[in-house]
């Protein structure tokens, strides 16, 4: 190949302009909230809104296939078998890069899930002081974070290195759901070396390294989180150039901003605002039901909820296809129950909720004597989707068979769950995080549960079955368990009751090729891109 | 003099004491921070682990204690969402704030005032009606409903402007106007009403009658005289500057102290919100310390008293 004189002189001046080119686009992506926590360390920010972020910026051994079966896949690790009930061998990826440029060894995993990143090592007694609180100032973790981590891996032994692409999860009990638990996003793998030489732990919060496609540029609380592409990602080059969750927290502003052009996303938009983002024509809706039910909770203390007769009158007096019809447009369903499709071989099939029957929830609310007496219902106005509307249907549906349910508007969560006066009903919602009723019936009502340690709800039988369920191997006994605690939480001893599955509906430009997941996570990677 | 400012500023201490200690009570007792920070679902370990860290499960007396004491010591404390320090977080966002108050501000006096004088000047006139028509119209429409209709015009059929966010001056725009028609139609009604008072009185038909030029009687003998309500109102505007776009803000996405106040009401964060009632308190304090001295330059009457 000739190269003139002229030419070879042009190169160094033309070099910089090739590297510069990047077509890619920046995407901005309307939130009504970025961080619950103003952390992105998926130990300490748990939320839905949170979820929504992690999943570009951060990666776990083992996923879940949100886009197609939901069924657990290859993630930084390329393959795992079961050694034993206890045991978890994992083959990991050698091809990874982390966003400190180093390449993601076992001594990283081993660290992920270690003492200095999970808090296992932290002291039980820290100062307490309501203000300059010492924990916040230090490199240890707060003390959520090891909560957070001993309700994941409750009983997780240790992480062995096997040999560099090789490591072992080991517990100190049975197992079945470990491969479940370490796709949750605590197991997000991090770098050793930059949690090491981190000096604030809350500043690491803000800005973890891990190993995803994009990561975090710019995180400014309550206003924008930038994430840019990491063209090292093993998975490709990610097909933006930079993603901008822009905190929006009015809906109006969310979708007006998406319809004249600033936003390419515009997330959590309710049924009702669907006709007006798709009457533009260069806009649509995607998404659907995800894996979360939405639920109303007994307390069974109060004096009128004590006997189960009352409340399985309750149960029987919600018209749930109206509600799922009426008011989500048929976008919901009614579950089967606080169970999942994809907990497979676990599945109750024919298992349903009570039928909407307002004879029988008459007969059961005489047989159990009811007079009429108030119960409350602590009510807020937005936290869920439709949550005032659904409220109202079910009150008409109570009130047509002699419940005198009396609404109490709260301004937040724990005005609803307060001690304080007396509680009767509240909604609620459970997520399965993966696919085991351990992930929700469990994790929610059994005795580590909310509604367990509230003292809203305790049955002997089930706080039995749960720890049964939890360590038990034998998949068919598993199944038996898990039929009968759905009899004692959703029949006998009504803990809850599911009311539909929660949607998710996220407004986009039409001419995006993108695809929304069965979850609140966020994916964009090349993979959900353009197909 | 001296004896006046040392009242005022010890009634500003008081007030400012009064503001911190209702904030507490009343954040303390109609929420807990560690279940709204950790979610709804959080599990519970690690909403009592986070309770426990930041005190909060002491006796309530115990934590109002450590509280006031802290601020006594100038330890405003820290973000219980982020661990950061308070006071920074707050002016952090004051810059924004002022970016759209100011201007408002200007606009509230630029076109409230001559407005309002006006309306007066033209009592019982087509104009008159015009312009009180778009004052009541001005403060009664609430300016998230405003600010919405702005942004459907201008932003999503135009495409002229931004709809929110921060970014360019064209971002500041329409949350500026919002801010500004709402408080210059208050400002037009209270200068018209002030005027027309002042315009009734003696001295001002006195002045006519001597044969002054009605020009030189508005300026010299009513516009100093209707000075004195409206500064008062001009005051409490000044007072509003950090604060007064709590809903403006957030229906525009604009990261100033209102959306940091709603933020941290919603979660509970006590060092923040005491943080901005405090800058709020001093911030209104101070205005009225200037107008009460003001009064005194434009009534020479009260100077001796």
């Amino acid at each position: 190949m000739s190269l003139s004189r002229r030419a070879a002189l042009a190169l160094p001046l033309a070099a910089p302009a090739f590297a510069q080119t990047d077509n890619r686009p920046t995407l901005t992506i309307a939130v009504q909230k970025i961080s619950n926590t103003n952390t992105m360390e998926p130990l300490r920010e748990q939320s839905n809104v949170g979820s929504r972020t992690w999943f570009n910026h951060g990666e776990t051994l083992i996923e879940q296939d949100w886009w197609g079966d939901l069924s657990l896949r290859p993630a930084l690790a390329t393959a795992w078998r079961r050694i034993d009930d206890r045991t978890v061998e994992l083959t990991l990826r050698n091809d990874v890069k982390m966003h400190d440029g180093r390449t993601m060894t076992a001594e990283d995993v081993q660290f992920s899930f270690g003492p200095d990143r999970m808090g296992w090592n932290m002291a039980t007694e820290q100062a307490r002081n309501l203000f300059g609180s010492i924990p916040t100032q230090a490199r240890q973790a707060p003390p959520e974070v090891l909560a957070v981590a001993r309700r994941t891996y409750p009983a997780l032994e240790r992480v062995e290195i096997v040999n560099p692409t090789t490591i072992r999860f080991v517990n100190r009990t049975p197992d079945l759901t470990l491969e479940g638990r370490l796709s949750r996003n605590t197991g997000m793998i991090i770098s050793r070396d930059a949690f090491e030489k981190q000096t604030n732990w809350l500043e690491w919060a803000r800005r973890p390294i891990g190993t995803g496609p994009y990561r975090i540029a710019d995180f400014r609380a309550d206003q924008v989180l930038t994430l840019e592409a990491f063209d090292e990602y093993w998975g490709g080059r990610p097909p933006a150039r930079r993603l901008r969750f822009v905190e929006v927290p009015e809906v109006a502003s969310r979708i007006n901003m998406l319809l004249s052009g600033e936003a390419d996303f515009a997330c959590d938009i309710p049924p009702d605002q669907i006709r007006s983002v798709e009457r533009s024509g260069r806009h649509e809706i995607v998404g659907g039901t995800i894996m979360n039910h939405r639920l109303t909770v007994f307390d069974k203390n109060h004096p009128n909820l004590r006997n189960p007769l009352i409340r399985r009158a309750f149960t029987h007096a919600i018209d749930r296809e109206t509600i799922v019809s009426a008011l989500f447009g048929g976008r919901s369903v009614v579950p089967k129950g606080l169970q999942f499709d994809f907990y497979g071989s676990m599945l109750i099939e024919g298992w349903a909720p009570p039928r909407y029957d307002l004879a029988e929830a008459r007969r059961l609310l005489r047989e159990a004597g009811y007079r009429g007496e108030p119960i409350p219902y602590r009510l807020l106005a937005g936290y869920y989707t439709n949550q005032l509307a659904v409220a109202q249907v079910m009150v008409e549906g109570w009130r047509a068979v002699g419940l005198n349910v009396q609404i109490e508007m709260r301004e937040n969560f724990p005005q609803v769950l307060s001690r304080e006066g007396a509680r009767g009903v509240r909604d609620w919602s459970n997520s399965a995080s993966y696919n085991d009723p351990v992930s929700s019936l469990v994790a929610q009502h059994g005795p580590n549960g909310q509604q367990w340690q509230i003292g809203e709800w305790q049955n002997e039988e089930f706080g039995r079955l749960s720890a049964e369920l939890e360590t038990g191997t034998d998949p068919t006994q598993r199944r038996a368990t898990f039929r009968r605690m759905l009899e004692i939480a959703e029949r006998e001893d009504p803990a809850y009751t599911v009311l539909h599955q929660s949607v998710n509906l996220t407004a986009k430009r039409r001419d995006l090729r993108w695809q929304a997941g069965q979850s609140f996570v966020m994916d964009f990677r090349g993979r959900n891109w353009g197909a | 003099m001296l004896r006046f400012i040392l009242s005022r500023f010890a009634r500003a201490a008081l007030t400012i004491g009064m503001v911190v200690t209702f904030a507490f009570v009343v954040l303390r007792l109609s929420g807990d921070p560690a279940q709204i920070i950790l979610g709804a679902d959080a599990e519970p370990e690690a909403v009592d682990a986070f309770r426990a860290s930041w005190g909060l499960d002491q006796p309530v007396w115990l934590q109002y204690f450590h509280y006031f004491g802290a601020i006594l010591s100038g330890d405003l404390g820290r973000s219980m969402r982020d661990g950061r320090d308070a006071m920074t977080l707050v002016l952090e966002r004051i810059p924004a704030t002022l970016l759209l108050t100011l201007p408002a501000l200007a606009i509230k006096l630029a076109l409230g005032i001559p407005a309002g004088m006006l309306a007066a000047l033209h009592r019982n006139s087509f104009l008159d009606r015009a312009v009180m028509a778009l004052a009541v119209a001005g403060f009664t429409v609430p300016s998230f409903v405003l600010g919405l209709l702005l942004v459907l015009v201008f932003a999503v059929q135009l495409g002229w402007l931004p709809s929110g966010g921060q970014g360019t001056w064209q971002h500041a725009v329409l949350p500026v106007i919002t801010l500004g028609v709402g408080g210059a139609a208050v400002l037009a009604r209270f200068t018209r009403s002030a005027m027309l008072e002042v315009l009734g009185q003696p001295y001002i038909r006195t002045a006519s009658a001597k044969g002054v030029p009605w020009g030189a009687v508005v300026r010299g003998h009513a516009l100093p005289n209707a000075a004195i309500p409206t500064v008062t109102i001009i005051g409490f505007m000044v007072g509003s500057l950090i604060a007064g776009a709590v809903v403006v803000e957030s229906v525009f996405s604009w990261p100033g102290v209102g959306r940091l106040l709603v933020v941290a009401v919603a979660n509970r964060d006590l060092a923040v919100v005491q943080c901005v009632l405090l800058l709020v308190a001093a911030t209104m304090v101070t205005s009225n310390l200037v107008v009460d001295l003001l009064y005194g330059v434009l009534d020479p009457r009260l100077r001796s008293r």
